[in-house]
């Protein structure tokens, strides 16, 4: 039997691995829902024990070694330093979440709604306007848009770029701590760094900002890819510039201790259709993502990963010549998106 | 004579600001209400359709439009209900409770107010009474639930039973759509119509409202 890193290694260079190398925790797109946690470890009968909510946003728990190793797993995850909601997982306290006790930052901040919905503040500043909404009977966090009147001729494409800035010391640290945390058990190692998710819907409202300014509404910036696309561009150029400085200070931290990093997790995809066509993919996301991916071949050994949801079969070729390794299609659902396909 | 074929141009290409201003230079030019939206906007917005179908416009396009008819409907909605004029039918609409997700069912109303339909859009994460509280007060022949997520299907059945309970099911002919549905989850949990996109949800409600 293959250690588990090998397998990983094989399927990503188109060698035959003794088996499929399956993720379960490694990012934000392949990972679980805590409470999910909570029950395979009871399934697999691990020491019963709060589980750590290591992504709020989408309540995701964290798989554990003794976790990974009973499910077989072979990928292990790195994580930037704070959540999609502006926080950093320093410290944990216990949380009932809705009758399950598990443990969040402790700038993890919430109020609890009359109705019984749960609200989420940026950065745990509870004197800021709440940036997540737990309905009552929901087991994750949705964005509440916080978009001010938009003036078309103030647009300033520098609004939309307040999120990317170059990485802080502490980022640094964390991010050598966690990928050295995470080659211990010898699996494969997916990295998140954040900063090359070009227009991602569920980061655009930016929920982990106080006060977000641009385009952050979901509507308006679906229609924003159609009609403002000048606008689009700048602020892709922009993120790219940071981006690959960021790639590089992190290189030049952990080298090629990774295997893959998962760059972006834009969805071009509907239940039945793509959001775009695809020649608008190449015109507008196109350059970048090929300006990322070819800095990232030249200079690490990492590989390129990227989630879509929905059908975007016609997209596959062009994800592929801008340089992607993994595509990470979760919704099999969609049209043309079956497995066996 | 106003160039009327700038609203249905304005409409298609998803431009607000021509559009209300065709709309306003046709009003002043004394063309009725009805005329501009049977002659012009539902056309375009059926073109919008048609386009959207076969992969020409995709779902930014279909809401630059539908904001761009929902323009010229602001202006011309007072002076329908002034004339008395009927609609093609009365639909409710709403997310249903626990799912706040709401692009797919503001394009559905958007369409259906398109498509000369009256469309009382209750919103995101609705709880069941609100629906039944709707259609009561507004006298609604259709009722349209959407959802976009699996754990958030089930609250169709519940408003559905929660319709049934209320004595109002038989009055409506409910249409459910979103991501996860299907159209045999629909016939599972007593819809009377599914549809995948919002395009064919127009159609879906004509004919549903033609078979009464």
């Amino acid at each position: 039997m293959q250690p588990s890193r090998q397998r990983l290694l094989d399927a990503l260079n188109h060698r035959q691995p003794d088996r499929v190398p399956i993720d379960f925790g490694g990012s934000a797109v392949t990972g679980v829902h805590v409470s999910c946690v909570a029950a395979l470890r009871e399934y697999y009968g691990l020491e019963q024990r709060p589980v750590k909510v290591h992504e709020p946003y989408q309540m995701l728990g964290l798989v554990e070694e003794d976790l990974r190793q009973a499910m077989g797993l072979d990928v292990t995850g790195v994580f930037p330093r704070k959540t999609m909601f502006g926080f950093a997982n320093a410290e944990w306290k216990q949380w009932n979440f809705r009758g399950l006790p598990v443990l969040v930052s402790t700038e993890f901040r919430t109020v609890e709604e009359p109705n019984g919905d749960i609200l989420i503040f940026p950065e745990g500043d509870t004197s800021a306007r709440p940036s997540g909404r737990m309905p009552l009977g929901s087991a994750f966090f949705d964005t509440i848009v916080r978009q001010e009147p938009i003036e078309e001729e103030r647009l300033d494409p520098e609004d939309n770029c307040e999120e990317f800035g170059p990485l802080t010391d502490e980022d640094l640290a964390h991010i050598r701590a966690s990928v050295e945390e995470a080659q211990k058990p010898g699996c494969g190692i997916l990295a998140t760094f954040g900063g090359t998710a070009f227009g991602d819907i569920a980061l655009v409202p930016a929920p982990f900002l106080k006060n977000p300014k641009g385009i952050r509404d979901i509507a308006e910036w679906y229609m924003s890819t159609a009609c403002r696309q000048e606008y689009v561009h700048r602020i892709f150029e922009r993120q790219c510039e940071e981006g690959l400085k960021n790639l590089a200070r992190v290189h030049a931290a952990i080298g090629d201790t990774v295997d893959a990093v998962f760059l972006c997790g834009t969805d071009f995809g509907t239940q039945t259709s793509q959001f775009c066509s695809v020649r608008t993919l190449r015109n507008l996301w196109f350059p970048y993502y090929k300006a990322v991916n070819d800095w990232v071949h030249a200079n690490t050994k990492w590989k390129c990963f990227k989630h879509s949801c929905g059908s975007v079969e016609k997209f596959l070729d062009s994800f592929i010549e801008a340089g992607f390794d993994v595509i990470n299609p979760v919704q099999c659902s969609a049209a043309g998106m079956s497995r066996r396909r | 004579m106003p160039e009327l074929q700038k609203l249905y141009d304005a409409v298609l290409n998803g431009d607000q600001k021509t559009a209300v201003a065709a709309t306003q230079e046709a009003l002043a030019a004394g063309v009725s209400p009805m005329e501009l939206i049977t002659n012009y906007m539902v056309p375009a917005m059926d073109k919008v359709g048609s386009l959207f179908e076969c992969e020409e416009y995709f779902v930014p396009e279909l809401l630059l439009s539908a904001r761009a008819m929902k323009g010229s409907l602001e202006l011309l909605r007072p002076l329908l209900a002034a004339a008395g004029a009927e609609p093609a039918g009365r639909v409710v609409i709403g997310t249903v409770k626990g799912d706040l997700h709401d692009i797919g069912k503001n394009l559905v109303a958007s369409m259906l107010e398109g498509g000369g339909f009256e469309v009382v859009d209750l919103g995101a994460d609705v709880a069941p009474e609100k629906f039944i509280e709707a259609v009561k007060a507004r006298h609604a022949n259709i009722v349209c639930l959407s959802a976009l997520l699996t754990v958030t299907m089930p609250a169709m059945r519940t408003t559905i039973d929660a319709l049934k309970t209320a004595g109002v099911r038989g009055q409506v002919r409910i249409m459910v759509g979103g991501a996860p549905v299907t159209e045999q989850f629909a016939a599972e949990i007593g819809a009377d119509g599914y549809s995948d996109n919002a395009s064919a949800a127009v159609g879906l409600a004509r004919r549903l409202v033609r078979q009464g």
